[in-house]
């Protein structure tokens, strides 16, 4: 930890916030606007409701998730990313499936992954599947990639643990390939070899689905991040805060290493979660039994310990506004907030409200004050439009550009 | 020579703390008749125990529990005491080594010791404690001091007195030996083998 601890430097680098609004001609009422994009999360479980004690089926789960990403939509966010599980009692197991569904019943909104496992699953595989979700979602397409950290789900896809970091390496080198270049040869030491292999679909309008990163501890996902300038997301709910102000700040530093622009112009991604109530007071009474019988973290620390030490706030809709606002004070000005909001049992009926709350109290609110004082020259979030107009224009924002250490 | 010392007692007055106290004594006694300096902290476990077990679940630690793991990093040699419990170590002496950062003890000469209600328990210093920090890759010293209730005893005072004694000298040559440890920056390391990787990656076919 030592050497990034020193990040306090980045609490002053980007604490100080130009108090006057910089004009801009966006529709307030879009991610445009701010260049942030909000959104939610989900991780899938299939959790016992501890107030209750009922259990939803697996189906019952599957159908909720279609119905929260459908009110996500409905709520004005941004985006709606699905976990990738292969174990119970969660049962996201093939999320382009999932993805392809609600791609077919929604209209506007962002279909992405919290996180496709880049080390288990097979880099052509994932290249076929988020290409045609692609061409079914007409653009509302892209990835999170992680590591993955539960040990039997390896040997279960022919892998070893003990290789999660060269296995991420080789298959995302392998997959930027297959979404860049129309005959691929390839060797490696991790997965039979390619010739002459051609990806079919091809990308949609020949742009590579946006990829973020994703980590919840490890420094060297940033490291990854950044050689490539893609985008960084931080798990964030997990950690105290200190830990991610450090993680995004090596990320920040090393994107300009690696010659893609200036940190300020690095694509950060962050988690959090929230639940809400109009009184704070109902909000912590009625959260607490599903926060103490949580599968991550229950039975551990207590509500209020791990609302001081993570981004997790229980309270009234003013309240998250303001917490969230705060994240900008320890990582920069950033691309993308996803909140976390249906797991550890909570009924659907509650996460529904829940996202009309997150829909008008909160996010309004966020898009506005998100856009005050930001930078004119941090980049808004990245969408298929966006690479695309970049992309025409000759002047990518990321990966396409010539100071790309790949296309060296 | 920083010293720190890990006592895993669970009461007020604990005699692991006596024993713990004795023995960073005696230490820094030896250092200092060898033209050292002891610098001694101290990680009483007791009040990181709730910290400890929310780690363990969590996976992340509190600001209190982070100092303490500092104060271990930061350490030039380690004192480590516990109470004997059932054959072993404590539990929540285990515990403080389980949720350590990975090679925080790697070439750390450690002294260690144990109490317990009588001698008979004396060999958990060699069956429970050695095998652990040798695990952890630390340098044991070879003298090891147990003290049963009896110990404590005017009559025996003498002979516990004797074995701390030993046992001092020994860790101090041992620390002189081993001089100011060298830290390792394990982020660093993290990012040189990813940025090695990366460089070979990219060269495609």
């Amino acid at each position: 930890m030592s050497a990034l601890c020193g990040a306090g430097a980045c609490v002053g680098k980007y604490g100080r916030r130009p108090k006057t609004a910089r004009p801009r001609e966006f529709d307030m009422g879009s991610s445009e606007a701010s260049g942030m994009q909000l959104g939610i999360f989900t991780v899938g479980d299939v959790t016992t409701d501890p107030t209750t004690g009922s259990t939803p089926t697996e189906a019952e789960r599957i159908q909720a998730t279609v119905a929260i990403a459908r009110k996500a939509e409905e709520a004005g966010l941004d985006v709606f990313a699905t976990g990738e599980h292969h174990n119970p009692p969660f049962v996201p197991s093939s999320p382009t499936t999932l993805l392809g569904y609600i791609a077919g019943q929604t209209e506007r909104i962002i279909l992405s992954t919290s996180t496709t496992l880049i080390t288990t699953n097979d880099p052509v595989k994932i290249a076929e599947d988020f290409s045609v979700l692609q061409h079914l979602s007409g653009g509302r397409t892209d990835v999170m990639l992680g590591r993955g950290n539960t040990g039997p789900v390896y040997p279960w896809f022919g892998q070893d643990i003990r290789n999660a970091v060269p296995l991420t390496v080789e298959h995302y080198g392998l997959l930027r390939r297959l979404w860049r270049e129309e005959v691929v040869d390839w060797e490696g030491k991790l997965r039979t070899s390619l010739q002459g292999f051609t990806l079919a679909p091809r990308p949609l309008d020949n742009v590579p689905p946006f990829v973020w990163h994703a980590s919840i501890r490890t420094p060297e996902v940033a490291e990854l991040a950044a050689y490539f300038g893609d985008g960084f997301f931080a798990n964030h709910i997990f950690w105290p805060t200190s830990h991610t102000q450090a993680m995004v700040e090596l990320y920040r530093r090393r994107f300009e290493h690696y010659g893609h622009g200036s940190p300020e112009r690095a694509i950060v991604g962050l988690g959090g979660q929230v639940f809400m109530r109009p009184n704070s007071q109902d909000a912590v009474n009625e959260f607490r039994p599903y926060f103490d019988n949580a599968p991550v973290y229950g039975h551990g620390p207590s509500l209020e310990d791990f609302t001081a030490l993570t981004p997790l706030t229980v309270g009234s809709p003013a309240q998250v506004v303001e917490r969230t606002l705060g994240f900008r004070d320890y990582v920069g000005d950033y691309q993308r907030q996803l909140f976390l909001m249906d797991h550890a049992g909570l009924p659907l009926k509650t996460v529904l409200e829940q996202l009309d709350l997150l829909g008008e109290e909160v996010v309004p609110v966020l898009r506005k004050e998100f856009a005050v004082g930001r930078p004119a020259d941090v980049p808004a979030a990245p969408t298929h439009e966006s690479l695309l107009r970049a992309r025409t224009a000759g002047e990518g924002t990321q990966s396409d550009s010539a100071d790309n250490p790949e296309a060296r | 020579m920083k010293l720190t010392i890990i006592t895993g007692g669970l009461r007020e007055p604990s005699s692991t703390r006596l024993l713990a106290d004795r023995l960073v004594t005696a230490v820094a006694g030896e250092l200092e008749h060898r033209g050292d300096q002891a610098d001694a902290s101290f990680v009483e476990l007791r009040p990181l125990a709730h910290p400890i077990m929310d780690a363990m679940l969590t996976g992340f630690t509190t600001d209190a529990l982070q100092s303490a793991f500092q104060a271990v990093v930061r350490a030039d040699g380690i004192i480590a005491v516990t109470p004997a419990f059932n054959a072993s170590f404590s539990g929540l002496f285990k515990s403080f080594f389980d949720v350590l950062p990975e090679g925080a003890l790697s070439d750390m000469p450690v002294l260690i010791g144990a109490t317990g209600g009588t001698e008979r328990h004396s060999l958990v210093l060699e069956h429970a404690l050695r095998p652990m920090f040798s695990y952890l890759h630390a340098i044991v010293s070879p003298r090891a001091v147990y003290a049963a209730t009896s110990d404590f005893g005017s009559q025996a005072g003498s002979a516990l007195g004797e074995r701390i004694a030993t046992a001092a000298a020994d860790f101090a040559r041992l620390l002189s030996a081993c001089s100011p440890r060298a830290r390792r920056d394990l982020v660093d390391e993290d990012l040189a083998s990813m940025q090695q990787l990366l460089g070979g990656a990219t060269g495609g076919t």
